[in-house]
């Protein structure tokens, strides 16, 4: 893929893209694996079992979309990337279809940093801005805990700085 | 800031109860003691267990309409009616006893920031909204209210789900009192002595709403269509096969159909529209009456549409994003987000001039006469590039967006035309997305996200250059609008001379800029003759 005309649209000039963490893709391989690895082995125990065909069919659907979805992993996880600039906030991400969320701090209401067990374990959180309006997606998955907190921490002080009504 | 002097006292529903609290056993936390703490109107359970008994009986007469178009025989046997009134009587009487509770259990007050609101019989709560939050006030008057000459007041804040302040019911009077009086401290109008005044705002009449428009927009709406067909399509199936039982299926369909054509007529009768210093006043309603007041400034964003049937007499349907309104899905609010439910495109424009009195642009009626039905990029409009005809090859042409001094103004679609209108300082955040085919002719979709409500303001299909040029520059017109934004209490803006309509003003100068587009510079000629006008 081309990156000529995108760059225009989806990195604007003189923007430097934090990236989040790598341990993103690990958490979400495991979540793959999970979530369509362990019905697969499921299907194909039965196939095994049962000797019949459907079972397989079932198990090698699931291999084919395992196998898509392992491949852009990786890409969707870099992809992702966020920048402070002095009044908003850039979220980007997506790999085929890609988004560019543009928050300025003074519309924040506010802030939630999260993390289940998975993610405690990995040592990455999520941070997510939230202004009035509920389509805004602002959201960071797989930034390290301090950092999260370090953002948490320096988006809502910006906000408060320069705070607005509706 | 107004002062913190409490209001002269004024005749309250019910009697007014002292800062001590009634019975003596809620110690609410204090610093409330010098509030006139003021109870609801005692008729107040009877109505509300009223309408509890009255949806009962709605329901179980549906049950048995039904029941008996589904060909179940006549309904229940007769012997079982006395169970039905007994039980029906039962439950009204839990209803009614708890709504009794809750009635005196529920107090209310207000002082110059703020309204206090005590409720709740096991779980008390209690409830503070700041007036200079308030997003909207609707004072609505149910059909058995109306009956005993009372209404219901609510307050809107933005605050997500069951945020905002229900006060009902009180007299017609009071409820009308109260709401100017909060409206007044709302907008941080002082008078000489320093409280606030009670008197209701002036207004203006602006916009109104004939029965045989509004009929007329019914009948043209895709609900009254799917009706006809139902209704042709049960007749021939009952002429086919000659059997009046193939209806069955067919009449929860209807009944739905016909109550939401009836909901609308009944909701959108008698509408009015009037600007006031206080803002839009909106008032509708057959049955059950509603009349809402939403201050300047507090519309986040406007749509004009009108659908491909309305497009021969130019009617327009205008609906706004209010953050204390929502997208909840009952009917009432769903009507309230309705700026103007239907008008000729002289009125949706005077409605657009209610919200926006000054767009910021030096020819306001040939930008929004080629919003709404230009195409191409006249007008100062930025459309969608050839390419995207492959994605919407009706009205790539038409999809665009202009950028006005107050706001951005985005148009859209060729057989359901719709206007967009955002006011820069109310812009929440702004994406941009782009998918593979997207990707593939160039092309992004830019999102300007507002407030819940039934405007989603994007612009799709822009080529990638401008989708950049337009994130980038709105981002910066947002933060500029923001800071120039007048305050939250928006009679403290007139002082600085800020750009609100005075109502008192009887002629419409600024209007005329506006609402009297030339027919001569309309890109499309209106419709001939006074057709919208005529009931027919």
């Amino acid at each position: 893929m081309t990156d000529t005309t995108d760059s225009e649209l989806f990195d604007p000039a003189g923007i430097e893209w934090q990236p989040v963490s790598p341990r993103l893709a690990t958490a979400r391989f495991i979540l793959l694996a999970v979530f369509v690895g362990g019905p697969l082995v499921v299907f194909a125990v039965l196939g095994a079992v049962l000797s019949t065909t459907w079972p397989w069919i079932v198990a090698g659907a699931l291999a084919v979309l395992g196998v898509l979805v392992a491949l852009v992993v990786g890409r969707q996880v870099r992809s992702i990337g966020y920048a402070e600039r002095d009044e908003d906030l850039l979220v980007r991400k997506g790999v085929l279809f890609r988004s560019l969320v543009v928050v300025p701090y003074g519309r924040m209401q506010f802030v939630d940093v999260s993390a289940g067990p998975l993610a405690r374990k990995l040592g990455i959180a999520s941070v997510q801005l939230h202004t009035a309006s509920p389509s805004t997606d602002a959201n960071i998955d797989g930034l390290p805990p301090a950092e999260a907190a370090r953002v948490r921490d320096r988006l809502a002080s910006r906000g408060e700085a320069r705070l607005a009504g509706l | 800031m107004s002062t913190g002097a409490p209001l002269p006292p004024e005749p309250s529903p019910g009697a007014p109860v002292t800062a001590g609290l009634p019975d003596g056993k809620d110690t609410a936390p204090d610093a409330q003691a010098d509030l006139e703490w003021r109870r609801l109107h005692p008729v107040t359970p009877l109505v509300r267990g009223w309408a509890v008994i009255a949806v009962a009986i709605f329901f179980f007469g549906q049950q048995s309409v039904e029941g008996m178009a589904a060909g179940e025989g006549a309904g229940l046997p007769t012997d079982s009616w006395l169970l039905v009134v007994g039980g029906l009587l039962a439950v009204g009487l839990v209803v009614g006893l708890f709504s009794w509770l809750s009635w005196r259990m529920m107090r209310y007050a207000y002082d110059a920031d703020a309204v206090h609101v005590h409720s709740g019989i096991l779980f008390r709560q209690q409830r503070k909204v700041r007036l200079d939050r308030l997003q909207a006030i609707d004072v609505v008057k149910p059909l058995l209210a109306r009956f005993f000459g009372l209404a219901e007041l609510k307050l809107e804040v933005a605050g997500g789900l069951d945020s905002g302040v229900k006060l009902g019911f009180l007299r017609d009077a009071d409820a009308a009192r109260l709401r100017n009086a909060l409206l007044a401290r709302a907008a941080g109008a002082v008078e000489e002595d320093g409280s606030a005044p009670v008197v209701e705002a002036p207004e203006r009449q602006v916009l109104d709403l004939p029965v045989g428009r509004l009929v007329g927009s019914l009948l043209l709406s895709v609900a009254a269509i799917l009706l006809l067909l139902a209704a042709v399509g049960a007749v021939v199936a009952t002429v086919v096969s000659g059997n009046v039982g193939v209806l069955a299926p067919l009449v929860p369909g209807i009944i739905g159909v016909g109550a939401f054509l009836g909901g609308r007529f009944t909701g959108d009768f008698g509408f009015t529209g009037a600007i006031s210093p206080d803002g839009i006043r909106l008032r509708r309603g057959l049955l059950e009456t509603r009349s809402q007041t939403i201050p300047p400034g507090r519309v986040q964003a406007i749509r004009l549409r009108q659908g491909v049937l309305w497009r021969r007499f130019d009617w327009w349907r205008v609906e706004v994003n209010v953050a204390g309104y929502g997208l909840d899905m009952g009917s009432t609010t769903q009507a309230s987000t309705v700026l103007l439910p239907v008008g000729t495109r002289d009125d949706a424009l005077r409605a657009l001039w209610l919200v926006l009195p000054d767009l910021g642009t030096e020819d306001p009626t040939s930008v929004l006469h080629a919003a709404m039905s230009g195409s191409g990029e006249d007008h100062g409009f930025t459309t969608s590039p050839r390419s995207a005809r492959w994605l919407d090859p009706l009205s790539w042409s038409r999809n665009g967006f202009a950028v006005l001094g107050r706001g951005l103004l985005i148009r859209r679609g060729r057989l359901v035309r719709s206007v967009v209108m955002v006011p820069h300082e109310r812009t929440q955040s702004i994406g941009v997305t782009q998918g593979p085919l997207q990707r593939r002719l160039d092309v992004g979709t830019v999102v300007l996200h507002s407030t819940t409500g039934p405007v989603i303001p994007q612009v799709v299909h822009l080529a990638v250059h401008d989708a950049g040029v337009l994130v980038r520059d709105q981002a910066e017109r947002a933060r500029d609008a923001r800071k120039h934004a007048g305050p939250e209490r928006w009679m403290e803006a007139l002082a600085v001379g800020e750009a609100i309509p005075e109502a008192g003003v009887p002629e419409a100068e600024p209007l005329a800029r506006v609402a009297a587009p030339q027919p001569d510079e309309s890109p499309v000629p209106p419709a001939p003759g006074p057709v919208g006008e005529a009931p027919r």
